[in-house]
């Protein structure tokens, strides 16, 4: 039988916006430099135009870290004591440049149970579509939480 | 980098070694200004989290398999990155990171390899896990 959640239902079809973040190379630096990252696209314009772009790139998953600085409300689900970061996706849709100015808009997409061998966790999915200075979508990235009993 | 038509259903992409040290891990939470302290740099946090120590954040991880991706099929190469974080994942310790390919397809005249990606820790642990679709060059 399926569980019946409280949570603040409310805020479906809700947008939260945020922004402008401006893509610095400092950022870029630190988001190479952290993790070892070497493509060289990710360095310099130089070599991103070499490998067909306009200048240079930040690494695919740079606005999976920018959408911790998106404040999301509480969704007050009324189950479990501790939450975790569950998981994550990114789909790319089009480069980020160095010197980009992204926006976010992020959306509640989905809670709900799901029971396993260590017990009922429930998730709480965000959305968050990051955009461009031209209104281009650069990527979508999904976010998920779990609260455990 | 592959073309499309140098690869095969099963074949390996990696594996490579990382280690996310306690500098590292610093480095990164300073991209976004991670409120401070936190389970991610902090012993003590980290204890009342639950966890041994401090932990390697998820979203960390995920730029490493990203660029296990990356290194193979290009910078621009990754479609969908989608990572489940199963465990905690542990500073100065070795990580391996590979991927195996499931799929290959044609889909708006993109070449898409679709793979199954995972991060494992020297004693078996199952770190993180997902999938990614990455579009490959055909000659």
């Amino acid at each position: 039988m399926a569980m019946e959640l409280e949570y603040d239902r409310s805020l479906y079809g809700v947008e939260h916006k945020a922004g402008p973040f401006e893509i610095t190379d400092a950022i870029i630096d630190r988001a190479n430099s952290s993790v070892g990252e070497t493509g060289p696209a990710f360095h310099s314009d130089e070599e991103a135009k070499k490998a067909g772009y306009r200048g240079r790139i930040a690494p695919p998953t740079l606005c999976c870290i920018l959408v911790r600085q998106v404040s999301l409300p509480d969704v007050k689900v009324q189950f479990g004591r501790t939450q975790m970061h569950a998981g994550q996706r990114v789909e790319p849709k089009a480069p980020v440049y160095a010197g980009d100015q992204l926006t976010a808009s992020s959306h509640l997409k989905d809670v709900y149970a799901k029971t396993g061998r260590s017990g009922t966790m429930v998730f709480v999915v965000w959305e968050t579509t990051f955009s461009n200075q031209d209104g281009q979508v650069v990527a979508e990235v999904q976010e998920s939480f779990a609260k455990r009993e | 980098m592959p073309y499309i038509d140098e690869i095969e259903l099963g074949d390996e992409i990696g594996p490579v070694e990382k280690i996310a040290s306690d500098e590292d891990v610093l480095n990164f939470c300073e991209i976004w200004d991670a409120p401070k302290p936190n389970r991610f740099t902090d012993p003590e946090i980290a204890a009342k989290a639950g966890m041994q120590g401090t932990i390697v954040p998820g979203i960390m991880t995920m730029a490493m398999m990203a660029q296990l991706l990356t290194d193979w099929g290009g910078p621009g190469a990754i479609k969908d990155l989608d990572l489940v974080f199963r465990q905690p994942v542990p500073h100065n310790r070795a990580l391996t990171l590979a991927a195996t390919i499931t799929d290959i397809r044609e889909e708006d005249g993109e070449h898409l390899v679709e793979c199954d990606i995972l991060m494992t820790g020297t004693e078996g642990e199952r770190y993180v896990g997902g999938k990614a679709i990455v579009a490959l060059e055909s000659r």
